[in-house]
């Protein structure tokens, strides 16, 4: 296995690499210029090129990237343009608003879309079935942001049930006893978590269905309903084991789809996350953020998919990491 | 489950702050900060910010004009005098405190002057101050400004551009690093309101100064909010998560803000006018005429062709005005009868096409003229719903007079490229201008004028924005101005759009709102919520 996981590690720093390059040509090549006033202000060009020297990008493009690499090489993600503070800082601020978000969404993506899986397995062509189906298929197919838009306006501004945005009360947070304070942040986690749970949901619940289907049509299962096990026992105890094995290893093709739902779950409900971090340093043409995020992302992914392997080498015996 | 924490608040703080200095203001921002080291950034939300930490020396009256001093009331400066025509001697007052202890100084004035002209530095304003040859402190209350020469808003220049700033803070702080400095994170100023906190993407936090030279602040917290863009702003102030927002802009933000009930509703006067710019120059190639915009004609037969008040009552429903000229409403003065809007005339539109040889040859709808047809790309930032929606309403208007426009919607800091780049047939552009046209109107229309995108240029427009600039009293000015727009009108380097009436909403609970039409939220100091209007939010933490 040490072998295998070597030649993972070792393409894994390869990929990050090789999207840090991308993205530090990407940013550089596409149409739009750091540091420019603010929309409607008068420019003053002289003052742009006085900070365009100051942030080093008056050299060329080779050396601009090879002082990216040597910074990248000693830890330094270099600072903001818009927003004049360290971009490790930064991202340190938001990861963790991140981390919050997707793996709240994640929990409930696999809890609701594995439950509602077997769910239906166990109930399969019956009227709940096919009810679900038509359901889970509804929400898989919902982009994010306007699952998160509908939300936001049904439970934050027409019911007053959630907040609208945000990840705390600005005024009441810091006044509050440590179970409110707790109680605070589920409030503003609830919707922006929903938003990505349940589109996950979706899609986690119909691969579940599939992957139980297939697992009871199999021999062994057939052996356990002839030795006369119940059911429940047959589906929970044999089916269901050898059907989470596939569902396991959609865990790390879930890491992308959370980030990236991120971005755009980020934005509507205000959260202080990576994804809203990125779309608002892309706008801004922030170069040191967007490489800074990206870099974080891609190695995320990266590591997502190597555990979520590791994951299912170790629940099925079958698998042997050497190829 | 909002009930049940505000029941915990009031559990584990029973009483809290009551009377006249109490009450929390959450404002909607649309975005987050980027330092608050005054010379450092010109972003609006900063400067909303600045207003509340560092004093300048004396400030605009909420009706002031720019020219001469007398539309202005003191702040840092107590009084001060013209001891001969180009110098200016400030008084400071006494009373004046730095929120860390020490008195505020001419020695501050005088560094303060220094850090805004200094290279190092990069200060948007650094060009606006450059009349001024030197700025000396006889002692320690008295700040004297020589000017290089005489013009008419030598004092504006003076106190409106600078916020002082603290010497004995920033005097080790190298210049050139200024940009990225930590007192920009964690400013100590001399303003009504002291810095408590930034909470990156989140919040940012003041505290009232109950030491306030010029008055204690009623308002004890201001905490700015920040959203993702307008509509979550908005969205946080309609469902009572924020108390106040600047600019509604739209009708249907208007209507939200009116339909939620708790709001009371602030229309002033908007800093910003926007319009369609022609390149008058070939698309991407500045050395060759532009083949439809380089003649006057054309240009002014597309101003007739546009029916703005159309548009502006499709999109602004009456909340904006047509502006006979680059001009926003924050210039009451210049919104003369003698300025007059084209009229909308699509017979004289299309007799003046044909006239300059625009016909439909082919029979397909659109004009040509050997072999070229009478079609044009408009820019339009995709981050600005208002401007894609005249900009549809264009294509449709000019389509009726056998123009086509291809709209080409794209992401602003590629339309600031193009702009730069001169490589645009004609572009939708919203400006937001000083309290005078004296900045902005020669930098935007002006020959060699740094945002004349457009490359327009009239020595006699020129001629007559210098008048304008350097005339010795308001009524030269505004004469001069009035004639520089006429001009302007007459060569059509654009179609001037709309100017947007401003409304701002605050909760009604908020009493003495009073808005700057130049800075929103500068007189927040003054604003209060009555004692019998505190909710349980503002007596938190009292």
């Amino acid at each position: 296995m040490l072998p295998w996981l070597l030649r993972r590690v070792a393409a894994g720093i390869a990929i990050v690499f090789a999207v840090a390059t991308l993205t530090f040509a990407a940013v550089h090549l596409a149409p739009g210029e750091p540091f420019q006033p603010p929309e409607g202000r008068p420019m003053n060009p002289a003052a742009i090129e006085r900070l365009r020297r100051g942030f080093g990008l008056d050299q060329p493009l080779p050396v601009q990237y090879m002082r990216y690499l040597g910074a990248l090489a000693h830890g330094e993600l270099g600072e903001s343009f818009s927003r004049r503070r360290p971009v490790a800082a930064m991202i340190g601020n938001a990861l963790p608003n991140t981390v919050l978000l997707a793996g709240t969404a994640l929990l409930l993506d696999f809890a609701l879309g594995i439950a509602i899986g077997v769910f239906q397995a166990a109930r399969v062509r019956r009227r709940s079935d096919v009810a679900l189906t038509n359901l889970t298929l509804f929400f898989y197919s919902l982009p994010t942001f306007w699952l998160g838009l509908v939300l936001l306006l049904v439970f934050g501004q027409w019911l007053h049930w959630f907040p609208v945005g945000g990840i705390t009360d600005p005024v009441l947070y810091d006044a509050l006893p440590l179970g409110g304070k707790v109680l605070d942040r589920l409030r503003h986690l609830a919707l922006p978590a929903l938003t990505l749970g349940l589109v996950g949901a979706g899609g986690t619940a119909r691969f579940q269905r599939a992957a139980l289907l297939e697992a009871l049509g199999q021999d062994y299962v057939r052996t356990a309903r002839a030795k006369g096990l119940p059911e429940r026992a047959v589906l929970v105890r044999h089916a269901l084991r050898d059907a989470l094995l596939p569902v396991i290893s959609l865990l790390g093709l879930a890491l992308p789809f959370l980030l990236t739902g991120a971005v755009l779950v980020e934005t509507v409900f205000s959260w202080p996350g990576l994804g809203k971090l990125a779309a608002d340093a892309i706008s801004a043409r922030d170069y040191p953020v967007v490489l800074g995020t990206t870099l974080l992302v891609s190695a995320a992914v990266v590591l997502g998919s190597l555990v979520a392997d590791v994951i299912t080498a170790a629940a099925d015996p079958r698998i042997r990491l050497s190829a | 489950m909002a009930l049940g924490i505000l029941s915990a608040v009031s559990c584990s703080r029973r009483g809290g702050c009551s009377g006249e200095y109490c009450g929390t203001l959450v404002i909607a921002g649309t975005s987050d900060l980027t330092t608050l080291l005054p010379p450092v950034s010109d972003a609006a939300i900063d400067r909303d910010v600045f207003d509340q930490i560092f004093l300048r020396l004396a400030d605009l009256a909420p009706d002031g004009g720019t020219i001469g001093d007398a539309g202005f009331v003191p702040q840092l400066a107590r009084t001060w005098e013209w001891t001969d025509p180009l110098t200016l001697v400030f008084h400071l007052d006494p009373r004046a405190r730095w929120q860390d202890g020490p008195a505020v100084t001419a020695a501050d004035v005088v560094f303060t002057f220094e850090a805004y002209t200094d290279t190092a530095i990069a200060s948007g304003d650094r060009t606006a101050l450059s009349h001024i040859a030197s700025v000396t402190a006889p002692d320690s209350l008295t700040a004297l400004f020589r000017f290089r020469d005489r013009y008419p808003e030598m004092f504006y220049d003076a106190v409106f551009h600078m916020r002082i700033l603290p010497a004995h803070l920033l005097a080790n702080v190298p210049r050139g690093t200024w940009q990225t400095a930590e007192f920009g994170r964690a400013p100590v100023g001399d303003g009504p309101y002291r810095f408590v906190r930034w909470t990156q993407g989140q919040t940012l936090e003041l505290a009232a100064d109950s030491t306030f030279f010029l008055g204690r602040p009623h308002l004890r917290r201001v905490i700015w909010r920040f959203a993702s863009d307008l509509n979550a702003a908005v969205t946080q102030v309609v469902a009572g998560e924020a108390d106040a927002i600047e600019v509604l802009l739209t009708p249907p933000n208007i209507k939200r803000a009116q339909d939620a009930g708790h709001l009371t509703l602030y229309p002033y006067a908007g800093p910003t006018y926007s319009f369609l710019r022609f390149n008058l120059r070939a698309n991407g190639d500045a050395s060759h005429p532009h083949p439809i915009f380089a003649d006057p004609d054309v240009r002014r037969a597309l101003v007739l062709a546009t029916d703005r008040a159309q548009m502006l009552q499709s999109v602004f429903a009456g909340n904006a005005k047509i502006p006979p000229g680059p001009m926003t409403q924050q210039w009451k003065w210049l919104w003369v009868p003698e300025l007059v809007i084209p009229p909308f005339d699509t017979a004289q539109a299309a007799g003046l096409l044909t006239g300059r040889g625009w016909r439909d040859a082919n029979g397909d709808g659109i004009r040509d003229r050997n072999g070229r047809k009478l079609s044009f790309h408009l820019i339009v930032p995709s981050s600005s719903a208002v401007r894609q929606q005249y900009a549809l309403l264009l294509q449709e208007q000019l389509k009726a007079v056998g123009v086509e426009v291809l709209v080409d919607p794209m992401e602003r800091a590629t339309v600031d490229e193009r702009l730069h780049a001169g490589a645009f047939d004609a572009a939708l552009e919203s400006w937001q201008t000083d309290p005078t046209p004296t900045s902005s109107v020669p930098s935007i229309w002006g020959l060699g004028g740094p945002s004349n995108f457009g490359h327009y240029g009239n020595a006699t427009f020129d001629r007559q924005v210098a008048a304008a600039t350097s005339a010795a009293t308001p009524e030269a000015a505004k004469a001069a101005w009035i004639a520089a727009f006429g001009t302007l009108a007459h060569d059509a380097p654009g179609i001037m759009l709309f100017s947007v009436d401003n409304v701002a909403a605050v909760d009604s609970r908020v009493a003495d709102v009073r808005i700057r039409p130049d800075s929103w939220w500068a007189l927040l100091w003054t604003w209060r919520i009555p004692p019998d209007k505190l909710n349980e939010r503002d007596r938190v933490g009292g």
